[in-house]
């Protein structure tokens, strides 16, 4: 091959080749860079804080030219506005040069409308997307209709229309659906629109106020302790002015000093204390003037039955002559019982065995046959049965 | 429900049933000599009815010089296995809640079967691999299968519903020998509390005469409490009667007058001769539906076959019935359109 051909290819290319050098500036000389790309692809589905987690996996491949994670590591995958994967490449080769079929199922596609793709299954993917779209019109509550039944319906209908959507049922009239709904509740629309708004709003300042609030706080025990410093500095230089000017027993002095010093700190720290509390307190009423609903605490009532476990009969001892158990009560790690055992209520339930229907007659004669005589009758026949 | 406080027992205690009257135990399982005695005999009869049937049916005539085991002999070699189990405890090591509760397994199945129809040196097997389970001491089947000489999984496993079913899916047995321990742990309350060597020695012989007592029908005619009490009775007869005296148990104490006759009477182990001698007779007159692979047990298998085929025609017919008419799941409910107002 000529120079001068190889110089003519790429130059039809629009990339420059210099063999030898490499330099940052010629954009397709590496073969990881498969992207002459300058769109940076976006939308997707954001999660809560607005970011597109992208799905990734070692097994991806092209659908289209076939290469996969292990021939180019770089290799993303896109999702086309009929739910086809592509890479980056290929989506740069097919539609650089302006809308052109999908290689896939024929739809024509644009560069633009290409989006990363957030779940594994593009069902899913396309069912979110879908849902997403619609929710922003279909935006109607409970409230907004006067029973149960019609504000089912429209639920109802709201899901017939995704279905249909997500299906590619009828897409013709089921969008003739959407825009006689869009042109009969445009009002309706906007103004949930508004209120979710404000809903939002309304999170985002209670947000910020809470913020404000711990900043203030923090800021508050900063210069508390700061004060505190400059009290003991005080104090400290005080007392050297004391020792310094009086005459009095040294060792007094600084006892006493001491003493007050220690008061004052008691003092300090109770009203800071009596600070912090006050102003849980208030917080702890904010919140709940915010909460409306007040759960009123029902009193707890345990469990009552109606048997006679024999209460009156059996008196437990706390600590029995008992060689059987003997091991497992000195076993202070719990290694010979499961969690929660305790010798005690094996014990209990000892005694009750003691003492239950030890009044009781033996049954006599033959006056009841409890077991009926037939269920003999081949018992295996009604396994077979059952 | 009863909304007394549950600190005042003696108030309210008329009024609750008591733990043990409202076990399955006292409920189903429990009988006076006479209703044990025909139970077994009317059993005995009608699968002997049964066998000879089938015997000819098969070759008409045969059954003539055919000696069908009788309910004494029946009873016999159950006994027999109720002490293999205890030997087959001891070689595990299980606890003494597995052997009593799988004794008192093989027991209550053959109330409802007869070792005619299945044999318990398989039964016995199952009785006590189900007791391991439902006394939460489980052993894998393979370590339980390998520990016992000609015994694969299947022996145990096959009847495993079976007894299952005839116990009516009633685990929960109370049982003597805890009842021993409690009476033992109460009477070192009484001032008459022997010392500790002596209670040793009282506990361990009346722990005897209950294993004793298992050979015995006792359990399925007396509640555990008097059992345990007979028992510490036959160790040391003044303790016991302190302590029936203590909890004010008169009724107690002639109960166990007659279990006591009973475990001297029937708690002897059975002569391996005279069991042998049954068991000889059984290989004669065991049931051949139940025998794999012999004729009855095929006309038998071909019968059911029938009969689920049948069952099962008659299951599609009236799907395809159900199906002509509309709708499959049966007509739309209504007037219930306004009870799922709870949004």
């Amino acid at each position: 091959m000529s120079t001068n051909r190889t110089n003519a290819a790429s130059w039809l290319r629009g990339t420059t080749i210099r063999k030898g050098t490499t330099t940052p500036a010629t954009r397709s000389h590496t073969p990881q860079t498969q992207t002459s790309s300058s769109i940076v692809f976006s939308g997707g589905v954001k999660d809560g804080s607005g970011r597109t987690s992208e799905y990734f996996s070692m097994d991806d491949q092209c659908p289209v030219c076939k290469s996969d994670r292990y021939l180019n590591p770089k290799l993303r995958l896109l999702v086309s506005s009929c739910y086809h994967k592509m890479c980056e490449s290929c989506i740069d080769r097919l539609y650089t040069l302006g809308p052109a079929p999908c290689p896939v199922c024929g739809k024509t596609l644009k560069k633009m409308t290409f989006i990363p793709q957030t779940f594994e299954d593009l069902v899913v993917e396309k069912e979110v997307a879908i849902r997403r779209k619609l929710a922003k019109e279909f935006n109607k509550r409970r409230e907004d209709f006067p029973d149960l039944r019609s504000y089912d319906d429209y639920l109802q209908e709201v899901e017939d229309i995704t279905f249909n959507l997500i299906n590619e049922i009828d897409i013709p009239e089921t969008q003739a659906r959407i825009a006689a709904y869009r042109k009969e509740n445009a009002a309706f629309i906007e103004l949930n629109q508004q209120r979710e708004e404000a809903y939002v709003q309304a999170l985002k300042e209670q947000e910020e106020a809470e913020r404000r609030e711990r900043q203030l706080r923090a800021e508050e025990i900063r210069r508390a302790e700061e004060e505190e410093r400059d009290a003991r500095e005080g104090e400290r230089r005080a007392l050297i002015d004391n020792l310094e000017n009086s005459d009095a027993d040294a060792a007094r002095l600084v006892a006493q000093a001491r003493a007050e010093a220690l008061k004052r700190a008691a003092a300090r720290t109770a009203a800071a204390h009596q600070a912090v509390f006050a102003q849980q307190q208030e917080t702890m009423r904010l919140r709940a003037a915010q909460s409306a609903v007040v759960v009123p605490d029902q009193p707890h009532v345990p469990l009552l039955d109606g048997y006679y476990a024999y209460e009156d009969l059996c008196g437990l001892r706390s600590s029995y002559f008992d060689p059987a158990s003997d091991a497992v009560r000195r076993d202070k790690e719990g290694i010979m019982r499961a969690g929660g055992y305790r010798v005690e209520e094996a014990w209990e339930r000892a005694l009750r065995y003691a003492v239950a229907g030890l009044d009781i007659t033996p049954p006599l004669g033959e006056v009841s046959m409890p077991l009926p005589i037939t269920s003999r009758v081949d018992a295996d026949v009604a396994m077979a049965s059952v | 429900m009863q909304q007394q406080p549950p600190t005042s027992p003696d108030v309210s205690s008329a009024a609750k049933s008591p733990l043990f009257q409202s076990s399955t135990q006292y409920r189903n399982w429990r009988f006076s000599v006479e209703q044990l005695k025909a139970t077994r005999a009317a059993l005995n009869q009608a699968s002997v009815a049964a066998i000879r049937n089938t015997f000819e049916s098969d070759s008409p005539g045969s059954s003539s010089d055919v000696h069908f085991l009788d309910a004494n002999e029946e009873h016999l070699l159950v006994k027999l296995y109720i002490i293999k189990i205890s030997q087959l405890c001891g070689h595990f090591r299980f606890p003494e809640e597995v052997e009593a509760t799988g004794i008192t397994y093989l027991k209550r199945f053959y109330l409802k079967n007869t070792v005619m129809d299945w044999h318990p040196k398989n039964v016995m097997l199952t009785a006590l691999y189900l007791a391991t389970k439902t006394t939460n001491h489980p052993i894998s089947l393979e370590s339980y299968t390998a520990n016992i000489p000609r015994t694969n999984a299947s022996d145990v496993l096959d009847l495993e519903f079976l007894v299952a079913q005839s116990l009516a899916f009633e685990f929960a047995v109370w049982h003597a020998h805890r009842a021993l321990w409690g009476i033992w742990l109460d009477i070192q309350d009484l001032p008459q509390a022997p010392p500790h060597e002596e209670l040793q020695r009282i506990h361990d012989t009346a722990m005897q005469h209950i294993r004793t007592s298992r050979l015995t029908d006792v359990e399925l005619i007396y509640p555990p409490s008097q059992i345990a009490l007979a028992c510490l009775s036959l160790a040391h007869p003044e303790i016991a009667a302190f302590w029936a005296r203590s909890k004010n148990a008169d009724t107690a104490l002639e109960a166990i007058e007659s279990i006591k006759r009973t475990i001297t009477r029937d708690g002897d182990t059975p002569s391996v001769d005279v069991v042998r001698e049954i068991d000889r007779h059984l290989k004669i007159c065991k049931n051949p539906e139940k025998v794999v692979g012999s004729k009855a047990y095929l006309a038998k298998r071909a019968r059911e076959e029938k009969e689920a085929e049948l069952k099962r025609k008659k299951k599609a017919e009236n799907v395809r019935k159900a199906t002509e008419q509309g709708n499959p799941f049966g007509e739309v409910l209504v007037g219930q359109a306004n009870l799922d107002d709870d949004d």
